[in-house]
């Protein structure tokens, strides 16, 4: 009888006590955790790298979000499947995940056993989300005024960097950066930096402090 | 000499479960317990008499804080160590306040927790995370509700150059470049209303 190949499994999670936590638990024969990263762009060149088949990543990572990341590596290594691990149990942002082509959703609080069957589903292709999320107040409706790369750029913006650092980042040049931070401001009607903090926590960009969420 | 008995606290199973695999590298300590929120705690400090205990800080039901005082009183010779999302670091004073030793970010590493563990079974206080001013946390309050420096001067009656000046302060201390980056810090750290 042939024996089946480990699975190849990345992480990502800016909280590395967690992250380490979910190595521990995933430890065994069948399983082989590839790479970790910090945050969602570190991500991407972890995922470059490494190939892997399953890709568990948080929902609310530094530099680039666990949404917008889904996107990208599955753009970057399209063999890639994407399970997203999150403390938000908001049906909102189960959907998100899913219109981003993220094949799972396991919360935080689910037993482990829960991620591992995940972990096994998806890679067999099929898919794991929760049935019996809670809606949210999220503000859905105007998520898709902004651009893919305008999200990313908020949730920079919204992070502190500088437009020469976002530059930096992004591969852009300062100018389109500039170009870009205009525009969402514009389309979220919003007149200093600021002021771009609590619209981007609406549009589910970056998450507001845990005391603050609906669940 | 016996390994240091720890009790965790967290209402994410992964997270738990994560936590307990984790102090198990570790020889000179054992998880003797896990709990799901302060209630659990109190009932699992009672029966199993923990050296440290590791206190996730937003749980339901009684969340972290709350708990330290009633944990205290049932599990006196417990040292407790406040576990926290990043930039919770207004709730440091606080922690401190009710008795707690000190306050670990989930961001530390395995070997930090560790560390953090050691010092506080021995009575080492932890060093301080993020020291800002009495008033400077008043100001941080009012930037995470949006004020713009005119509100706040008002507020607090004193000039808009004088609230710029504690912003590049407290910018300068956290390591923060821009205002937003200031904002969402103020956002982030924002207390939930006890229960």
């Amino acid at each position: 009888m042939t024996e089946m190949a480990p699975i190849r499994v990345v992480l990502a999670d800016d909280h590395t006590l967690v992250r380490r936590g979910i190595v521990a638990i995933l430890a065994s024969p069948s399983i082989d955790v590839a790479g970790e990263a910090e945050d969602g762009r570190s991500l991407l060149c972890v995922v470059r790298r490494t190939r892997p088949d399953i890709a568990l990543i948080d929902l609310s990572m530094p530099l680039l979000n666990g949404i917008e990341a889904t996107r990208r590596i599955l753009r970057i290594s399209p063999e890639t499947r994407v399970i997203i691990v999150s403390m938000h149990a908001d049906r909102d942002a189960m959907r998100r995940a899913k219109r981003a082509g993220a094949r799972g959703y396991v919360l935080k609080d689910a037993a482990p056993e829960r991620l591992l069957e995940a972990v096994r589903a998806v890679a067999r292709g099929e898919e794991s989300f929760p049935v019996d999320l809670a809606p949210t107040e999220t503000d859905t409706g105007t998520e898709q005024v902004l651009t893919s790369r305008e999200r990313e750029v908020l949730q920079l913006i919204v992070e502190g960097k500088r437009n020469k650092e976002i530059a930096e980042i992004m591969t852009r040049s300062v100018h389109t950066i500039r170009n870009h931070r205009a525009r969402i401001m514009r389309k979220l009607g919003v007149r200093s930096a600021t002021g771009l903090v609590p619209a981007a926590e609406r549009l589910g960009i970056v998450r507001p402090a845990s005391g603050m969420e609906v669940r | 000499m016996k390994p240091l008995r720890i009790l965790i606290v967290d209402d994410h199973a992964l997270v738990r479960e994560g936590l307990r695999r984790l102090l198990a590298t570790f020889p000179d300590v054992t998880a003797v317990g896990t709990a799901a929120d302060g209630r659990e705690a109190i009932e699992a400090a009672r029966r199993t008499r923990p050296d440290v205990i590791l206190l996730d800080v937003a749980m339901p039901h009684l969340d972290g804080l709350s708990a330290i005082a009633p944990l205290r009183e049932t599990a006196p010779e417990a040292a407790i160590l406040v576990l926290s999302m990043h930039d919770e670091s207004a709730y440091e004073e606080a922690a401190r306040d009710r008795g707690a030793c000190g306050l670990l970010s989930k961001a530390a590493s395995p070997e930090a927790l560790h560390r953090a563990i050691l010092d506080a079974s021995a009575g080492r206080t932890l060093p301080v995370t993020a020291p800002l001013t009495p008033r400077e946390r008043k100001v941080l309050s009012y930037l995470a509700s949006e004020a713009s420096d005119e509100t706040i001067a008002r507020a607090l009656g004193i000039r808009p150059r004088t609230v710029e000046k504690h912003c590049q302060r407290m910018m300068k201390a956290l390591e923060i470049r821009t205002r937003a980056g200031l904002v969402s810090y103020a956002r982030r750290c924002r207390r939930p209303p006890l229960s």
